[in-house]
């Protein structure tokens, strides 16, 4: 993946900029990359799991539940003459996700609850991915809505799902297959597979609207 | 048709708004719209489009962080007496009609609609209760439930005094009354049961368990609501292993 690389067995990203939350920098000749800890970021697991998407960029990117910015960072160094739109609705996780969008230009922090994307519809553009990690139960309902809103036809989406979340106590192995059926309504599922070991009854979710 | 955009509106023609920190909480509009807003903005804003949509958008999410902070706590609390004294009314209400029905059935019915009111009213409160929760301290939701964590957070007062209490505090709290109860008799010389546990009894972890392994679920689960309430007071991100452990904790003792 673009500016992404496997550096002792971790993925780690091309990046000018320093630490955002602990993670180390590696020098590789000229160039500075951040590690990308799996543990730390459903993403960096995926892409440690051998599945890979292809950015050019430049993308326009709407990425719903940010948090602190954890795989947000990362994101940024990828789309890096893209502009990402990063939403999250909670404001203590966002004091940090600021300190990262005062030094990235192509970072709009949002706050806003991403259950209602009308709030933000005359602030974000169309675009050309959606990354949603939201742990909510209407979450599948989430990522329709902003698609409706801000994806472009033939646009594509990563979602990563946590079964717990949707239904605490069914076994997570329906929970998915019950989402996987949801989303084809709407969605062209593309690709989907577990994060495990890293994220522990998570699966992620690669389609196209 | 008008549509409101962060840099102001557009219906027969655009008007430049003269504040966009205003316009950008303004921008909203029930349906996408048929336009690219930041192909205008780029005619309209030039170049430096991005820019000031970053700095606008930098500027209102400072603000609006320093005041939710403190307010979305705020209203859990009020929201956890709210719901107490519902909870206590539909109690007295339901007496009430008992009361009468052993007299005469003719109100009945009116009883009947008035209780179903209240009872909505009482889901309605805890639905609220539920989605202030996880944005406020989702590990704290995830561990004790939303209902649970929020009376903890009232009957300590923030969620920063809850997370600098001690866990043997957190076990008891709510459980006062008795606990003074069962103190004085034991000064008095007599004999006396110490509560292993008030407000997380309501827990289904500890609930479920036989009388005699409850304390230890409670101590254990008192340990894991004081790391949760730390996490959500320091950093307030989700921290997915909290709660397997919570689990194994329990189903261990289950089964022992
Ligand atoms: C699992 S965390 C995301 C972690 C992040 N994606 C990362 O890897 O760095 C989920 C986030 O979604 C946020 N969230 C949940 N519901 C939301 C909503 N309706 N709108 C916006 N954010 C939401 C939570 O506050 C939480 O920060």
């Amino acid at each position: 993946m673009r500016n992404v690389r496997i550096i002792n067995g971790t993925p780690a990203t091309k990046s000018r900029y320093g630490s955002h939350y602990g993670e180390r920098i590696f020098l590789l000749g000229s160039e500075r990359y951040r590690e990308w800890i799996p543990w730390r970021s459903k993403l960096s697991a995926m892409i440690l799991k051998g599945y890979e998407i292809e950015m050019k960029g430049e993308e326009k990117i709407l990425y719903l539940g940010a948090a602190s910015g954890t795989t947000l960072s990362h994101l940024a160094d990828i789309v890096d003459e893209g502009i990402i739109y990063a939403v999250e609705y909670s404001a203590k996780p966002f004091l940090k996700l600021l300190e990262l969008a005062r030094e990235r230009e192509n970072i709009i922090p949002l706050l806003f609850d991403a259950g209602k994307p009308w709030l933000y519809s005359g602030i974000v553009e169309k675009v050309d991915f959606i990354y949603q990690d939201i742990a909510q139960k209407n979450q599948i309902e989430i990522l329709r809505m902003n698609s409706e809103f801000f994806l472009k036809k033939g646009g594509e989406f990563l979602i990563m799902v946590k079964a717990k979340s949707i239904d605490s106590t069914a076994d997570s192995r329906g929970v998915f297959s019950r989402v996987l059926k949801d989303l084809s309504k709407d969605f062209r599922i593309l690709h989907h597979d577990t994060l495990e070991p890293y994220h522990r009854d998570h699966i992620f979710v690669h389609g196209k609207f | 048709m008008r549509y409101n955009l962060w840099f102001g509106t557009v219906d027969d023609g655009i008007r430049i708004s003269e504040d966009f920190k205003k316009s950008f909480l303004l921008a909203s509009n029930e349906s996408p719209l048929p336009f690219s807003v930041s192909e205008l903005g780029l005619r309209v804003l030039g170049r430096d489009y991005y820019r000031i949509l970053r700095k606008t958008a930098i500027e209102v999410a400072e603000e609006r962080v320093r005041k939710e902070l403190g307010s979305d706590e705020m209203y859990v609390i009020a929201l956890v007496k709210a719901l107490e004294e519902v909870e206590e009314a539909i109690n007295m209400v339901r007496e009430k009609d008992e009361d009468i029905r052993l007299v005469k059935e003719d109100l009945a019915e009116h009883f009947e609609r008035a209780l179903a009111e209240m009872e909505r009213l009482r889901s309605q409160i805890e639905k609220e209760i539920d989605a202030v929760m996880q944005k406020i301290a989702p590990n704290l939701t995830e561990i004790a439930g939303a209902k649970i964590g929020a009376k903890l957070i009232e009957k300590f007062g923030s969620l920063k005094k809850l997370a600098f209490a001690p866990a043997s505090k957190i076990q008891i709290a709510g459980a006062e009354k008795s606990l003074y109860k069962a103190l004085s008799r034991m000064k008095r010389g007599k004999e006396a049961r110490v509560p292993k546990h008030g407000i997380i009894f309501l827990h289904s972890f500890v609930r479920s368990l036989p009388k005699k392994k409850r304390g230890k679920m409670a101590r254990f689960l008192a340990t894991k609501i004081s790391i949760a309430a730390k996490i959500d007071y320091f950093r307030g991100e989700l921290e997915e292993e909290l709660f397997s452990s919570l689990k194994k904790r329990y189903e261990e003792l289950r089964r022992a």
